[in-house]
């Protein structure tokens, strides 16, 4: 029973605390006006958003990606800092140049919008040709910067 | 800028050189020393989608004597894609470069690079130091109506994507007074001068040039647009057509009442706006017909005469009157004449007094100076002259006189003795038939006249 309690006493609390950084957010946003936002990359979303003429059922089948990393309160800038280094994933898709331009101005720009102490971990990397995501993904990021710059 | 020492036992010397906040080190071995000591600063100024999407980036060294051979630009950081461009170089000592990978977040970092060695760098945002495109298609309409002069332009930032908020300044000027530019601010492409403000029959020279204007994008003035030229309208000729011809036409219109009024005053004008009062005794003149030249009318109270009337029964020869009266005029008319003067009424034996005169008693010459002739008269009196309806006048007495159908050639006036002047015939008159109805007649005539004249004469 001793051995017992002392596993409890002395294991669990050292390993909450070893784990409560991992939960924290360690990402906060530079822009607080959002002004970056506002005049270079939402005109590059738009643009996306246009290039990427997709069936608008896409956007009613959320994949699992969005289950688990959402715009949730005190979190906006980890979703969109994690958002921001999936959108370089699709880079490599080669659909045209200013496509993939306007698609690195929003990452790069994101990125540069936000100060994150840990890096991301990159994730599984998606379909090349999931444009379904793509799109759910821009505008996931469009949703979420409005929704900071009405909180300010 | 701080330089470093040079130290012999090393072949090189590291150069740290600054500009403001940003320093950089380098090696300045293949420099001379003249280099080292040379001022590298430099502008540099971008323009937004001038090319399609793709931006431009200009830069130039401060000093126009710098010896550019070997020197290069170079960007880092704030890229989208890449880390680092070159720049190209272009004639007149500029650097020039034309990409679509300018992230305009953040700060770039702007080189002077020789060979591997940045001699001076600078960190720049892109979207501070932002150049405009010059504005183009300016045009002045001269609006007649709102008596001011519309100025419209036109600029490629209206269908951009990030650049689309300027301030526009447009400058005019007179000709002649050279560099007396006005400026106004607006935002808009259009303007309106009002023509007050302008001088009449000049020529103006105009121009535009643009500067952004949001939070987010700042930078310089843009070069002025090419100049256009307009001419005010003349004061003279601004007078409407119409308005002339108005104006023309009232002013011959009064000339001509004037020459009218003129003419017509006298006759017709004065008359009506002075009527003269009329002269009741010039008037009566004018009304009454003249008679002959030597009856003369007055109307003086003193010189009423009673006309008598008496009734005739036929109508004689006028010659065979004539030769009675020769004979028997002259003395029986002073007889009875001075029985009629001496009263103021005729007596009961006037009829008898009468100047009947019969064959039988007229002798002697009549007054006329006829000799005495037959006359054949009847035996009833005979009216040697009947007056004309006109009384007998000339008899200066006070007293009335009453000038009967007789002759009266002492007194009277010879020129009104003109028994039977008018008259081809002679009336006769029968006083003894008619003697005193007549005379009764006569005189309640003469009484009613006397009366009637004398209370006219006081009425007066």
């Amino acid at each position: 029973m001793f051995h017992v309690s002392f596993r409890y006493i002395f294991g669990i609390p050292p390993l909450i605390l070893v784990l409560l950084p991992v939960t924290s957010s360690n990402c906060h946003l530079k822009d607080k006006e959002g002004k970056g936002f506002e005049n270079v990359i939402l005109i590059s979303i738009d643009e996306l958003d246009r290039m990427l003429a997709i069936d608008s059922n896409c956007l009613k089948k959320e994949p699992n990606y969005f289950r688990k990393h959402s715009c949730g309160d005190k979190k906006e800038a980890a979703f969109l800092n994690r958002a921001a280094y999936k959108l370089e994933q699709f880079v490599k898709m080669n659909i045209t140049v200013d496509f993939e331009l306007h698609l690195l101005t929003v990452s790069q720009g994101t990125l540069k919008l936000i100060n994150c102490t840990k890096e991301e971990t990159v994730s599984k990397e998606p379909k090349k040709n999931d444009r379904c995501f793509l799109k759910t993904l821009v505008q996931k990021i469009k949703t979420c910067w409005n929704k900071i710059l009405r909180g300010r | 800028m701080i330089q470093a020492n040079r130290y012999a036992q090393e072949p090189t010397s590291l150069t740290l050189r600054c500009l403001g906040p940003d320093c950089t080190v380098g090696s300045s071995g293949d420099l001379e020393d003249a280099e080292l000591d040379t001022d590298f600063s430099f502008s540099c100024y971008a323009q937004l989608e001038v090319d399609g999407s793709q931006h431009s980036l200009t830069c130039a060294f401060d000093d126009p004597e710098i010896n550019s051979t070997n020197l290069e630009f170079e960007i880092c950081d704030s890229l989208v894609g890449v880390n680092c461009m070159n720049f190209n170089k272009l004639q007149e000592e500029k650097y020039f470069i034309k990409t679509k990978k300018f992230l305009m977040i953040g700060k770039s970092k702007i080189c002077v690079k020789f060979r591997e060695e940045n001699l001076a760098c600078k960190r720049v945002e892109i979207v501070h130091i932002v150049k405009p495109e010059a504005p183009f298609d300016l045009k002045v309409i001269y609006r007649q109506r709102a008596n001011d002069f519309e100025v419209t332009f036109n600029t490629s930032h209206l269908q951009k994507k990030y650049v689309k908020k300027l301030m526009h300044d447009v400058a005019y000027c007179h000709e002649k007074d050279g560099n007396n530019w006005m400026h106004m601010n607006i935002t808009n492409t259009r303007l309106t001068l009002p023509q007050r403000k302008l001088q009449s029959d000049a020529m103006y020279e105009i121009k535009v040039r643009s500067i952004p204007d949001s939070d987010y994008y700042k930078g310089f003035w843009s070069d002025w647009s090419p100049s256009s030229h307009f001419k005010t309208p003349d004061s003279a000729e601004e007078m409407n057509p119409v308005l002339l011809t108005i104006g023309v036409t009232s002013f011959f219109s009064v000339v001509l009442l004037v020459i009218l009024a003129c003419a017509l005053w006298k006759k017709r004008i004065k008359p009506i706006i002075w009527p003269s009062l009329p002269d009741h005794k010039k008037t009566l003149e004018q009304l009454c017909k003249k008679p002959e030249k030597n009856f003369n009318v007055s109307f003086n109270p003193e010189s009423f005469l009673d006309c008598q009337i008496h009734k005739v029964d036929d109508i004689q020869s006028r010659d065979e009157v004539e030769n009675f009266l020769q004979d028997t005029l002259s003395p029986q008319l002073q007889e009875s004449e001075k029985q009629g003067l001496t009263g103021s009424r005729p007596g009961p034996n006037w009829p008898s007094q009468s100047p009947v005169i019969t064959t039988e008693t007229f002798k002697g010459e009549l007054p006329f100076g006829r000799p005495a002739g037959n006359v054949s008269a009847s035996n009833a009196s005979m009216l040697p002259s009947l007056w004309a309806p006109g009384c007998r006048e000339g008899i200066s007495s006070g007293s009335p006189v009453y000038q009967d159908l007789l002759l009266s050639p002492g007194t009277t006036d010879s020129a009104m003795l003109q028994p039977f002047p008018h008259q081809p015939g002679i009336l006769t008159l029968n006083p003894d038939v008619q003697g005193q109805p007549i005379l009764t007649s006569l005189r309640q005539n003469q009484e009613e006249a006397y009366v009637t004249m004398s209370s006219f004469y006081k009425n007066q």
